[in-house]
């Protein structure tokens, strides 16, 4: 069995090289000819030439996209990223939610699908919720909601009981989530299991059994140390060794 | 110059960590941030950047104060600190082991703990040590009984950009300008070396990914 090559893989992504903060990665004058260039995360344009502002690997897109894609474990919030926040104050009508960030994020009692003033969904502290950031930025607290434009839940709310929480780092988060990366269905096979990724590091796997969820917890968390086609071979090794 | 070794990632509970070593000068550094900040310490435009540094042995005393403020001035001038305003970023650094090179050690450390960690940096810093015996040798990466028979040391943190340009200096004993200019050219030599290193270090941590 071939998988795909790892340029076809993530769909026109390509891996420049590595850089470190300060590097040079190509002067660009918006005066002159040529097409524009889009700037993302980990880069910064100054005086005519855009200079990497993380360590990590230079990536570029099909459409002259060009980021820095970091391994690190701190989230730092972003505008529609969803997010598994856990409840830890409730003031009035919005509730403080824990995302990991430097503040805490906030949701209103509304927020959620078939609210309304007066049907209201009582969250308990230490509840697990599943939502996007509609708000966030350096100025502003962040906030969250779980719905959609249209009022519908679309998979958001609160995570139901029975189920297991941890934190992995934010590139393991966006590699099980990626659609061209085989490893979660690979699991499927031995175990039948519900699992729900935030892009702030948290994955949260729920399964019949106790034993179950330890192993899937402990296969995702062997994608820290290892490629997803190396992790891939191993997986079912290791669920059969822990269940 | 002396052999520099580095480990990244080697605390697990840290967002960023690094154990730096030059020669038998070892420090680890712990970097968490951007996170949360006391009331007292909230700046609206900025993060606010806390050093702390742990002697190997003995409380910490005014010479740890003085390492923490040079090491704070360095990174307070590589760090984006208007990026994560109402935030903090702590630095702790550990002193393993000491051969005349501790802030050296600390510095470097700080900076590969910072790469670890992804906080957006303006550059990279280096730090070199050097000292100056008697009959004018200059010495590169000195051991503490060659600092002990010298007549100055020199450290001086430079940024990564072409030109190398000096972050920080630290100078004990006399120096006169001419041999103060002499330290200053062969540490900015020296550092090339030591931004290749964190070069290949990074090229290290993310070489899983380049070869999948």
């Amino acid at each position: 069995m071939s998988y795909l090559s790892h340029r076809e893989m993530l769909g026109g992504l390509e891996s420049v090289r590595v850089v470190l903060p300060g590097d040079e990665v190509m002067s660009y004058n918006p005066d002159s000819s040529g097409g524009s260039i889009f700037l993302g995360p980990g880069l910064r344009w100054e005086d005519g030439m855009v200079r990497a502002a993380k360590a990590g690997l230079l990536k570029k897109t099909s459409r002259h996209l060009y980021f820095v894609d970091t391994h690190q474990k701190r989230y730092i919030p972003q505008r529609r990223e969803y997010v598994i926040g856990i409840v830890t104050k409730k003031k009035g009508d919005i509730y403080k939610i824990d995302i990991g960030g430097s503040e805490q994020a906030t949701i209103s009692f509304l927020s959620f699908e078939n609210a309304s003033k007066k049907t209201r969904r009582d969250l308990a502290l230490g509840d697990l919720i599943y939502g996007q950031l509609i708000v966030a930025n350096k100025h502003m607290e962040p906030e969250m909601v779980c719905i959609d434009a249209y009022d519908r839940a679309m998979g958001m709310g609160v995570l139901p009981a029975g189920g297991v929480m941890f934190n992995v780092s934010l590139q393991v988060a966006r590699e099980i989530i990626n659609p061209d990366c085989p490893f979660l269905l690979t699991l499927s096979k031995k175990v039948k299991y519900t699992v729900v990724v935030g892009m702030n590091g948290r994955v949260w796997v729920k399964a019949a059994h106790q034993n179950s969820m330890v192993a899937l917890m402990n296969c995702i968390l062997m994608l820290e140390y290892m490629t997803p086609d190396e992790a891939n071979e191993k997986a079912l090794k290791l669920l059969e060794a822990l269940m | 110059m002396a052999q520099h070794a580095c480990e990244l990632s080697f605390l697990s509970r840290s967002d960023g960590s690094a154990l730096y070593s030059i020669g038998l000068n070892v420090a680890l550094a712990s970097v968490n941030g951007p996170g949360d900040v006391k009331v007292s310490n909230r700046l609206y435009n900025r993060s606010h950047l806390e050093v702390c540094y742990s002697p190997s042995t003995g409380h910490s005393m005014i010479r740890e104060r003085a390492l923490e403020s040079v090491i704070m001035r360095t990174v307070e001038q590589a760090i984006l600190v208007h990026l994560h305003p109402r935030t903090a970023i702590n630095i702790t650094i550990q002193e393993m082991q000491s051969d005349g090179l501790a802030l050296s050690a600390s510095v470097n450390a700080a900076c590969m703990a910072l790469l670890d960690a992804g906080i957006q940096m303006k550059t990279t810093f280096a730090a070199v040590t050097c000292c100056i015996t008697p009959s004018g040798t200059v010495i590169i990466d000195p051991t503490e009984a060659e600092i002990q028979e010298s007549v100055a040391e020199a450290t001086f943190v430079f940024e990564s950009s072409g030109e190398a340009s000096v972050l920080t200096a630290h100078q004990d004993g006399r120096l006169s300008y001419e041999d103060f200019k002499k330290c200053l050219h062969h540490c900015q030599v020296a550092s090339k070396d030591v931004f290749a290193f964190y070069r290949r270090m990074t090229e290290k941590k993310y070489q899983n990914e380049i070869e999948s």
